[in-house]
């Protein structure tokens, strides 16, 4: 893994991956990155290296990536490329990892605008060191339908019974409103166990962001609500494996860990 | 039982091995440090795409105000046998209200009789 000579400006560019400290470009070695024109490479930035990749101008401009972005199956194939440099980088070295589609119109320009940043890598680097993201989603089964609430039985009174259409309406009336509260109570009580189970991980999380809750693909029988992700120090995954499993019991929820991750969603506030 | 992979034994950390694509866009996506780029890139609204995509449903904010994700999923709040269900529901409020009115006017009737 060598740098490259100068660059055809204007006919390649330069697509940042990550930003990091002494890398071992081992990790990257055999990876396709985002092009089948030139291999993942370095740049240097003094201090800090980047992770870079050449590639060809016309590929990456705005238009090429809405287009590609509108398609599921390219979409996926970018941002698990991306995914897969970030993460084998980090996997080596302290890494601060870029969003997809950082580009720049060459090596010169990557090195003089990434170098600008120098401090804000920096204060990224000091913030993740020795921690990993860890997501935690939390699932519960869906609210149950009409149907399945019992009629509740209702006093009926000498004149009520006079009257049958009128307390035939409020049996429905109060079965209707039963279904209701029912429903409500367990949406309340779902959403109070996603903030305990947040509540609890924040207590051993450095830091803690919630992100939008996934839409579960029609015929999974559970709702997810709670998508959170955590900086979680290294000391402590075994910890929060151990209160996850924890959780599991004590709530009777599906609650799903995923990690380690490289700290994506903490980098960006620095 | 747990979900965790613990495969990736040494930190630092290079990200679950197996991961669905909706963990790795909510990441890699609009997260990370966001640095200008030379080639302005819009990557879209975030939202947009994900709705396109069928992955995100709301903020937890919004979901949570206004139970969207219930909604989505909960077969009883959106078919069709839910829409006849609270037409029925409300032609028998109707009916309940009207006879409560005209209950209400015998019994004020009855009290002002009696009042006399």
């Amino acid at each position: 893994m060598t740098e490259r000579g100068p660059e055809l400006s204007g006919v390649n560019a330069i697509y940042v991956f990550a930003v990091c400290r002494k890398p071992d470009l081992s990790a990257v070695v055999g990876l396709p990155g985002v092009t089948d024109q030139a291999s993942v490479s370095s740049l240097s930035l003094g201090a800090l290296t980047a992770i870079v990749q050449t590639v060809r101008a016309s590929d990456f401009t705005d238009e090429v990536w809405q287009a590609r972005l509108s398609d599921q199956r390219e979409l996926e194939r970018y941002a698990r490329a991306h995914h897969d440099v970030v993460a084998a980088v980090a996997a080596r070295c302290p890494t601060v990892p870029l969003p997809m589609a950082t580009l720049y119109h060459g090596e010169e320009r990557a090195r003089e605008a990434l170098a600008k940043e120098a401090d804000r890598f920096d204060a990224a680097l000091k913030r993740i060191a020795h921690h990993a993201e860890w997501g935690v989603k939390v699932f519960v089964p869906p609210c149950p339908q009409d149907e399945t609430v019992p009629t509740p039985v209702r006093h009926v009174t000498p004149t009520e019974r006079s009257r049958p259409a009128p307390g035939a309406g409020l049996a429905y009336l109060n079965r209707k409103r039963g279904a209701q509260e029912r429903r409500e109570r367990i949406q309340d009580e779902a959403l109070r166990t996603a903030e305990a189970v947040d509540t609890e991980v924040r207590g051993l999380a450095t830091a803690s962001r919630r992100l939008r809750p996934h839409a579960q693909p029609s015929g999974e029988h559970r709702v997810q609500v709670l998508n959170a992700t955590y900086l979680v120090s290294a000391r402590r995954a075994e910890e929060l494996a151990v209160l996850t499993r924890t959780l599991r019991e004590r709530t009777g929820v599906d609650i799903e860990l995923s990690g380690p991750w490289v700290p994506y969603s903490f980098v960006g506030e620095v | 039982m747990t979900d965790v992979d613990f495969r990736q034994g040494s930190y630092p950390v290079s990200g679950p091995q197996t991961t669905n694509l909706a963990d790795i866009l909510e990441r890699v996506l609009d997260k990370g440090i966001v640095i200008a780029g030379d080639i302005k890139i819009d990557l879209l609204d975030i939202e947009l795409l994900t709705i396109r995509l069928r992955l995100f449903v709301a903020s937890v904010d919004t979901a949570k105000k206004a139970g969207i994700d219930w909604w989505e999923n909960d077969p009883a709040l959106s078919s069709r046998a839910s829409r006849n269900a609270l037409k029925d529901e409300n032609r028998e409020l109707r009916e309940r209200l009207k006879e409560l009115e005209s209950e209400a006017s015998e019994k004020s009737l009855d009290s002002e009789k009696a009042e006399k």
